[in-house]
């Protein structure tokens, strides 16, 4: 392969047919940018949904009455959980201690008792497995249960349910729009070279008339469509994650930051992406550039 | 150089391209190719590059039989075929001295080579003035000496031309025609389609004339028709 020709023959191209390249350009970085903003919106919104997961927490309440052993076996069974990743032992001292600095000592001076049950405070790994976990815990005989009732174990279980149901819901819906987009980034792009290239289906005609092989052809054509798809798609990750970030700093700095929104980082693993969002989102380009280039050309190389 | 064996080229729906057709084109003649148009001159130009595939009989080239040459070696039989058209087919986006210089990239002759010969040959039909200019920067006549350099610089066994001075005005044509008689001196045999009555008359080479796909007349040393050479005689 004459590497030099061919880049020569590409670059020289776009020099000449400079507004169909600035088109070509445009487009890539419109329609990338477009789906690299989805993406991150998607990635955040999962950051901050993994966030908010993590708050959820169970509390297990114990009888005043309860046995050292019973309560040995409820801390064994609780270690005994795969899907729990941490828990507390908040003893009654500590409760009344928490309970004094959040209500003000006057409160807890005149009292003659220490009426805090001592509690366990646990976190599960999924968010999703709260209702199953703390199921568990129900008959348990250290817990301080009115009769009849499971109220000594507490969870926000409404309140879970339906974060969790939006959580997922937000989730499905990103990646519809992902879908989408990426479709609609592909069909742009390859309608785009698609008419670069009818525009030029004389020239294809001519070069073979001279007897280029179809490869000699196809080289400048899909290396010009490469560097298009590269441009574009680097100024589209330049953009997005320059908004990103200034986004992410405006919110920093404000206080409705309750989402957890961060800066992905353009160059390495973060998340989702597994390149980082530079890498990605160029590669993509230049890949639909060039095989958008091969796949339009296909028809004018038939013999 | 050039065999056709009852060759058939039928168009949808029955339109006939070639019907019939036998002929046998010697190595170095000068051949004229007469006819109305849609007698049958571009499809045999077309099939000569296998641009076309006939429906029926044989067609040789250089002596490969084109019916078994595979899709992938028909570049390099067009690469021993030089080729001027009507429209001269430049490419628009390169200059003067690429579009010959492309003739020879495809080849892959190395690049000092190529800034050798293309100067050379530009010098050879006259142009080596416009090296730098585009084709739309230049007349109809300059374009198609531009052809003709791209079709010969690779020196070529063939060379065929398909109304290479249909474009052009009568003066400009001779300059033209003298191209491709000198080229025709240096052992390429050259097939010349043409509508252009006068230049066949003077030339006085070897004339097939065609009509409806049927080969009518084969001549050598003849003139563009038949009533021509009466006239001739009678004068």
């Amino acid at each position: 392969m004459r590497l030099g020709f061919f880049l020569s023959e590409a670059f020289g191209s776009m020099r000449r047919n400079w507004v169909m390249a600035m088109a070509a350009v445009i487009t890539v970085f419109i329609s990338t940018a477009i789906l690299g903003a989805v993406l991150v919106t998607r990635d955040n919104l999962n950051q901050g949904a993994t966030s908010l997961k993590n708050r959820v927490m169970i509390e297990v309440f114990i009888k005043d009455e309860a046995t050292d052993e019973q309560v040995t076996a409820l801390e064994q069974k609780i270690q005994g959980i795969p899907a729990i990743k941490r828990y507390e032992y908040i003893s009654k001292d500590e409760a009344l201690k928490r309970f004094r600095e959040r209500f003000g000592e006057r409160i807890v001076a005149n009292l003659p008792i220490n009426p805090l049950p001592a509690s366990y405070e646990i976190q599960v790994k999924d968010a999703n497995d709260v209702d199953a976990v703390a199921q568990m815990f129900f008959e348990e005989p250290a817990v301080d249960n009115d009769p009849g009732t499971h109220n000594g174990v507490k969870y926000a279980k409404e309140t879970v349910r339906k974060m969790l149901g939006t959580i997922n819901l937000i989730g499905y819906g990103m990646w519809v729009a992902t879908i989408i987009f990426a479709l609609a980034a592909i069909l742009l792009i390859s309608t785009t070279v698609r008419l670069s290239i009818f525009a030029r289906r004389r020239e294809v005609e001519i070069m073979r008339l001279v007897g280029a092989t179809n490869w000699f052809i196809r080289w400048p054509f899909v290396l010009e469509g490469f560097i298009t798809g590269l441009i574009g798609a680097v100024l589209a990750a330049a953009f997005v994650w320059t908004s990103n970030w200034a986004l992410a700093n405006w919110l920093e700095t404000s206080d409705i930051n309750f989402l957890d929104l961060k800066v992905f980082s353009m160059w390495w693993q973060s998340g989702a992406w597994p390149l980082g969002l530079l890498p990605t989102l160029a590669i993509l380009g230049a890949v639909l550039g060039a095989v958008g280039s091969l796949v339009a050309l296909r028809r004018y190389l038939k013999t | 150089m050039i065999v056709f064996e009852d060759v058939t080229k039928i168009y949808d729906p029955d339109v006939v391209g070639l019907q019939d057709f036998t002929c046998h084109i010697g190595k170095g003649e000068f051949v004229f190719l007469v006819g109305a148009s849609g007698s049958g001159k571009s499809t045999l130009i077309k099939l000569v590059l296998k641009e076309l595939v006939p429906d029926s009989g044989r067609i040789l080239v250089a002596g490969r039989n084109l019916g078994t040459l595979r899709h992938s070696k028909v570049p390099l039989l067009r690469r021993n075929i030089g080729c001027v058209f009507q429209d001269f087919k430049l490419l628009p986006n390169k200059t003067i001295f690429d579009n010959v210089a492309y003739a020879l990239e495809v080849v892959g002759d190395p690049r000092r080579s190529i800034r050798r010969k293309v100067p050379e040959i530009l010098s050879l039909v006259g142009l080596s003035e416009k090296t730098n200019s585009y084709p739309h920067e230049i007349s109809g006549g300059e374009q198609q000496r531009v052809s003709v350099a791209r079709a010969f610089v690779n020196h070529p066994p063939l060379l065929l031309a398909d109304e290479p001075t249909g474009n052009i005005d009568p003066e400009t044509a001779v300059g033209i025609m003298q191209l491709l008689v000198r080229i025709n001196r240096t052992g390429t045999t050259v097939v010349v389609a043409t509508h252009d009555r006068d230049m066949v008359n003077r030339m006085r080479r070897r004339v097939l004339q065609l009509d409806g796909g049927r080969l009518v007349r084969d001549e050598h040393r003849g003139g563009y028709d038949q009533v021509a050479d009466v006239e001739e005689l009678g004068a």
